[in-house]
């Protein structure tokens, strides 16, 4: 890789700052990227497909990392928390979702490393997007090579023009419990939907994943539920490989339960589409009473109705009746 | 629930700032300030409003193994080519296999930790506690877990070993009772070719009791 | 030094089992703790004062004419100096073009990528439909078919006619890579002047002189290849390649040392493969089983090579069959040996083809092969061996024997279990090549040198471990030297024939070192040499006589004694049958395959080291787990791209994909040494590929057997 400047602020506005020159305002004409983990970013300028002049490290920015309580039994997420520092947080209830999504990411070198929103914003593992001979419309081409090659890991859902995949394992967890994405930039910071965060290639810059632009900086994520106690939740990934992979893949689901009966669902999928995919169709479905029979019943409704869109490509028709196994198989564990 | 291992060492620690000597200083504007043949400057002293930024060959000193080790970098230098290109004499222990965290062969202990040395800033490093292979035992005086390897076999061409070797030290030394199942998870991010897997399972529980008693 | 006069030996013979003393015994490897601690110095760690880094650059298509621009390159801090690799245009995928030299790895990296490099298409084929089309390029000037080769037994005719079930399949293997995780390479320490060491990862010693003394412009005796460690070769190796050649040149220019390993993506494309294979079988069983007929039409992929096949009916006895191969070029890489070349390909078509025809037949598994397998006394061994993994994976409290179990999700089952088998061949066994010397000085070191490299598989040990055995001593009392074109001729690692070459000769170096020994005792204590011999701890005795081995080797001449030891026939033998059976889990719902348990059963004569002989078959059945569930080399066929050149999608096997492993040695003593290194490797994918049928009833004829193929295949079986 090319050499750079590396810029080691200890503060928000020091970071800000840095990132904010006029080339830095544009994606597309950008020369900073903020350095987190590493973990995504690093490979990328390994192999070529970023070239950054300067990485601004927010590792130094104290407040940046840890996790603190927040509104009604919520929880706020430091951005550079990391993985493996989540991982082990919680074993049951509303945040169980986030500790069970952290345990598949990576491996735990890059877990030790790798921060909660680097996940988050994370490129996609798009075979054709990682190949820098590959000049995808990710790149700024003209084609998505995945949509007429080989497509068995691209998008069933919200593909076209590109079908990328989105990798987050965080980002269907974190939305799963209606979380609050916080930015910041030297002008100041904003708050918004995690669900409003990410974009589709449809909808938005087909080069980018989501709304960040280079001379912003992600400062905490934070938990948005309803009373999080009557919560529960789980993540459930299925890998190519048994660990150390990304999601062919995976459900985030969380229900609401008050005496006894579902009273509100989430369902996000990863690993169909080129963002976290929530189902709100599908998680009405699931409302209802606890017991079983009815419960499978809604379960199979429910997954029709989350995989009701897919549009399979040549090589990826097994993600449909696997998303919708893995959604019943969450549901089931969470009721049982 | 402060996640320790995220924050940055300690500000008064004197091994955090002890790499700029010989570092680029930059105002907020990270236009570098370069000495006369771009690789000297001197420290100056930093507020938090100001951003540092290095540029260029940096001297550092990285604690390894016990012992600081002073070395130039550039910031592109991963913690890997540290050690095994930039180091004299090198630590050629920790492997390069795949370059891009794939692999688990070039893993290091940070503050403990494991992380894969590749995709690790040496500048990222300093002021942490990094082990190598080469800091645990010596070939006349191996560790828990080395010793479970040569007993076990759980090495064939050994180029995966050091990796393996590390990644499951940094568990045995945060849980000492770990399970078959906790080995397998902390060794996940490790491949062998050879296929020494079985005979590392066998090292592996062996180290555990070794490291329980 | 003198070298002792070969006197008194003994006929060879390896001792009795009661009387052996470390061979046969579980032993661990000499050099172990150097592995474990980060000492072992492979070529990748080599490190000499103004050594320089190179790094190539690879064509990103299949063929093109190639303008490069190195004035960018050039211009990168550090870089020492850019060439051109190759003429006017490449030939595959992955070839490289243009070496960047520099200073140090980050500017060679830098260096390379800044080299411009104009990629103008030609023509070209990465597919066998692409190489075989009536418009197809030439990918090779006589032809995109190699030469075609056909095996035909009986009448093919008749056998159909007298088939109850006919099968009819086609079953595809995809190109698996070798990925060393040592990548191929050298680092050639050149300093200008008349001599320069050569440090490869190389799987025969003494191809490090083949090449590297005409490139340096010196004497071949001036040249001193080393190869103390290796990171994994299977068979990738054995020459030191382009990257030999041209790092052996740019030392030549800048008469500095230069470290030659290549990137892990430039490894992937350019240094070599297994082959892909893709066999269509037509045959037919009679109701006891029998297979009748066989007709069968495969077409190899090694890239611009010849591909390799074991052609069928493999190891079964087929009375009726008609077996043709050829290699089918295309512009990629040739491929080069990987364990047991050809056969784990051939295995897969055939033992998929029977449990097919079992099934439609409704003959058991084991039952089936029975029937098949040949029942000459050469041979009765398999059907031993197969009973034998039968009952240790369970098949006899097995309930889906003749027919697959079910594949819907009902009453709470979400699982479902199945067994597989295979059954291997292979020859194995040594011949003349290594030249040992065994030296004792007055101080007691006992030193076994051989030029021999140790891939992993335990030579350097084995070479103690003879040597001690034949004194008595305990294994750490011998120092063995390998890996070094200063000592005696070694022998290529490839095809399992180390350890039956290299063992023997070792023994011989031994024995007469042991003869010597007890002459030199002998006459200095008027005994009868016939009446000594060595006890435990090198102690000789006899006729009343107890000398130590220090004071034995204290009669030694100054200059100690030295013995050679050459190939001995009788020593070794070749041959090595196995069977290997599977049983896997399905995972109904996400079509997930966990590989629970494989058991291996392989003769290969006497074991040397039992525990690296469990070692190698273990790896073999892990790297089977690998090739089986998810190894497969992926290129985009209308771009002409590389797709997975790294480990994060080029899948191998990791922790959570290995089963629990029974590994049975079925010793057969009196046949010597043999070698065990490609056998193993060969019935693991049919089995898996069996075991997957066999559970839940969806045969997947394409590898790798993925959970996404098993999915849709499910999917299929419920809708039909």
């Amino acid at each position: 890789m090319k050499d750079f400047e590396y810029i080691q602020p200890e503060t928000v506005e020091a970071a800000t700052a840095a990132l904010a020159t006029k080339e830095n305002a544009d994606w597309a004409t950008a020369k900073a990227r903020v350095f987190g983990g590493g973990q995504d970013l690093l490979g990328e300028m390994k192999t070529g497909l970023e070239e950054p002049s300067a990485l601004v490290n927010v590792k130094w920015i104290q407040g940046l990392g840890g996790v603190t309580q927040a509104d009604g039994g919520n929880l706020k997420f430091g951005a550079t928390t990391k993985l493996r520092a989540l991982e082990g947080l919680f074993s049951s209830g509303a945040f169980q979702v986030l500790s069970e999504a952290a345990k598949t990411i990576g491996s735990p070198q890059i877990r030790t490393q790798a921060t909660l929103a680097g996940n988050l914003c994370q490129r996609p593992r798009c075979l054709y997007y990682r190949r820098p001979e590959a000049k995808c419309l990710k790149k700024g081409g003209d084609e998505c090579f995945a949509y007429g090659g080989y497509n068995k890991f691209n998008a069933i859902l919200g593909g076209g023009p590109s079908y990328i995949v989105h990798p987050s394992d965080m980002g269907p967890a974190l939305m799963a419990l209606d979380a609050q994405i916080e930015i910041s930039d030297s002008k100041g910071t904003t708050e918004m939907a995690l669900d409003d965060f990410f974009t589709l290639p449809s909808d938005g810059d087909v080069t980018r994943e989501n709304v960040l632009r280079p001379d912003q900086v992600v400062i905490s994520l934070r938990t948005g539920l309803d009373t999080p106690s009557e919560w529960r939740s789980t993540y459930l990934k299925f890998q190519e490989r048994d660990g150390f992979d990304f999601a062919l893949s995976a459900v985030a689901l969380s229900l609401r339960v008050q005496n006894g009966a579902i009273t509100d669902a989430r369902i996000v999928l990863g690993g169909v589409a080129p963002r976290p995919w929530r189902c709100r169709e599908a998680e009405q479905l699931l409302l209802g009473s606890m017991e079983a029979a009815s419960l499978a019943k809604r379960g199979a409704a429910a997954a029709d109705a989350a995989l009701l869109g897919a549009e399979p490509l040549e090589h990826n028709a097994y993600k449909v009746p696997l998303t919708k196994g893995l959604l019943q198989r969450a549901l089931r564990q969470l009721t049982a | 629930m402060t996640d320790r291992t995220n924050q940055p060492p300690s500000p008064s620690s004197l091994s955090r700032r002890a790499f700029l000597k010989g570092g680029v200083v930059a105002s907020l504007t990270g236009a570098a300030v370069a000495g006369p043949n771009g690789t000297e400057s001197v420290s100056v002293t930093r507020e938090s409003a100001i951003a540092t930024s290095l540029k260029g060959k940096v001297a550092v000193t990285l604690e390894i193994n016990g012992a600081a080790r002073d070395v130039s970098v550039e910031p592109r230098t991963t913690l890997l080519g540290a050690l095994r290109d930039h180091l004299e004499p090198a630590l050629t222990g920790t492997k390069l296999v795949c370059d891009g965290g794939n692999c688990g062969a070039c893993t290091v202990l940070i503050d403990g930790a494991p992380v894969a040395s590749c995709m690790t800033l040496a500048l990222d490093a300093v002021g942490h506690n990094i082990r190598t292979i080469e800091g645990l035992g010596k070939p006349d005086d191996l560790s828990v877990v080395q010793e479970a390897f040569c007993a076990e076999d759980g090495l064939m061409c050994g180029f995966c070993t050091p990796g393996f070797v590390m990644a499951i030290t940094a568990e045995l030394e945060s849980n000492p009772r770990a399970t078959l199942d906790e080995l397998k998870n902390s060794c996940a991010g490790n491949l062998c070719r050879c296929g020494t897997y079985p005979q590392i399972f066998d090292a592996a529980v062996r180290a555990a009791r070794g490291a329980s008693k | 030094m003198s070298t002792t006069p070969q006197q008194n030996a003994d006929e060879l013979a390896w001792p009795a089992p009661e009387k052996r003393r470390s061979i046969g015994k579980d032993t661990r490897r000499i050099d172990g703790p150097a592995k474990v601690t980060g000492m072992a110095r492979y070529s990748h760690d080599v490190r000499l004062p103004g050594m320089v880094y190179a790094r190539f650059v690879t064509c990103a298509l299949p063929a093109a004419a190639i303008e490069l621009d190195l004035t960018a390159a050039l211009a990168v801090p550090g870089v020492v100096e850019v060439v051109r690799v190759v003429g006017d245009s490449t030939l595959y995928l992955g070839q490289p073009i243009a070496a960047v030299t520099a200073e140090t790895p980050e500017a060679a990296a830098e260096g390379a990528r800044a080299v411009a490099v104009t990629l103008t298409e030609l023509p070209w084929a990465v597919t066998a439909e692409q190489s075989l089309a009536p418009d197809a390029p030439k990918v090779n000037p006589r032809g995109n078919i190699g030469r075609e080769r056909t095996q035909e037994e009986g009448d093919i005719e008749a056998g159909f006619a007298a088939s109850d079930a006919i099968v009819e399949a086609t079953y595809t293997i995809p190109i698996q890579h070798h990925s060393c995780l040592e990548t191929h390479g050298m680092v050639v320490d050149y300093r200008g002047g008349d001599s320069a060491v050569i440090h490869g990862s190389v799987q025969g010693t003494f191809a490090l002189l083949d090449g590297p003394p005409d490139s340096l412009g010196l004497d071949a005796s001036m040249v001193e290849g080393d190869v103390q460690h290796m990171g994994g070769g299977f068979g990738s190796k054995f020459g030191i390649g382009i990257e030999g050649k041209i790092a052996c040149e740019i030392a030549k220019r800048l008469g500095r040392p230069v470290h030659l390993m290549m990137d892990r993506e430039t490894e992937f494309h350019a240094s070599g493969n297994r082959s892909g294979n893709s066999v269509t079988i037509k045959a037919g069983a009679s109701k006891d089983g029998v297979i009748q007929a066989l007709v069968a039409d495969s077409n190899k992929l090694g890239g611009l090579s010849g591909g390799s096949y074991a052609g069928l009916p493999y190891v079964y006895s087929v009375a009726n069959f008609s077996s043709t191969s050829r290699s089918v070029y295309t512009n990629t890489d040739g491929n080069r040996a990987f364990r047991a070349p050809g056969h784990p390909q051939a295995s897969f078509g055939m033992e998929s083809l029977i449990d097919e025809l079992a099934y439609a037949i409704g003959k058991d598994l084991v039952e089936m092969r029975l029937a098949n397998l040949p029942d000459d006394e050469q041979h009765s061994v398999w059907r031993r061996q197969l009973r034998r993994v039968a009952d240790e994976i369970g098949w006899n409290e097995h309930p889906y024997k003749s027919a697959p179990g079910p594949h819907k999700v009902e009453g709470g089952r979400e699982y479902v279990e199945g067994i597989g088998f295979g059954i291997s061949v292979w020859g194995g066994g040594g011949y003349p090549s290594c030249e040992v010397e065994a030296r004792v000085d007055r101080e007691g070191s006992l030193i076994v040198s051989v030029g021999v490299q140790d891939l992993g598989t335990g030579s350097r040990t084995l070479v103690a471990m003879v040597a001690a055995d034949e004194f008595g001593l305990e294994v750490h009392q011998v120092t063995a030297r390998i890996g070094n074109t200063r000592f005696g001729n070694g022998v290529m690692s490839g095809g399992s024939v180390t350890t039956a070459s290299l063992a023997p000769a070792v023994k011989d170096a031994s024995n007469k070192m042991r003869a010597a020994l007890i002459a030199l005792v002998a006459t200095n204590t008027g005994k009868d040499a016939s009446a000594l011999s060595f006890a435990d701890g090198g102690v000789i005795v006899g006729d009343g006589l107890r000398v130590s081995w220090r004071d034995a080797c204290a009669l030694c001449p100054a200059g100690g004694l030295t013995t050679h030891g050459v190939f001995q026939k009788a020593l070794q033998s070749s041959g090595v049958h196995g069977a290997q059976a599977a049983r896997v889990r399905i995972d109904l719902v996400t079509g997930e395959v966990k590989v629970l348990k494989m058991v291996a059963i392989h003769d290969m004569g006497i074991a040397l080291n039992p525990m690296a002989v469990r070692s190698q078959i273990q790896g073999a059945m892990v790297q089977a787990v690998s090739y089986a569930l998810f190894e497969e080399r992926l290129i985009d066929a209308d771009l002409g791209i590389a797709l997975n050149p790294n480990f994060e999608s080029y899948r191998l096997a990791n922790v959570h994909s290995i089963p629990e492993m029974t590994v049975i040695i079925d010793d057969e003593d009196g046949r010597g040494v043999i070698g065990i290194g490609e056998p193993p490797a060969i019935p693991g994918i049919g089995a898996i590929a069996g075991a997957i049928q066999n559970a839940c009833g969806v045969r997947v004829r394409d590898m790798p057997l993925s959970p996404t193929k098993i999915l849709i295949g499910l999917e299929e079986l419920r809708r039909s």
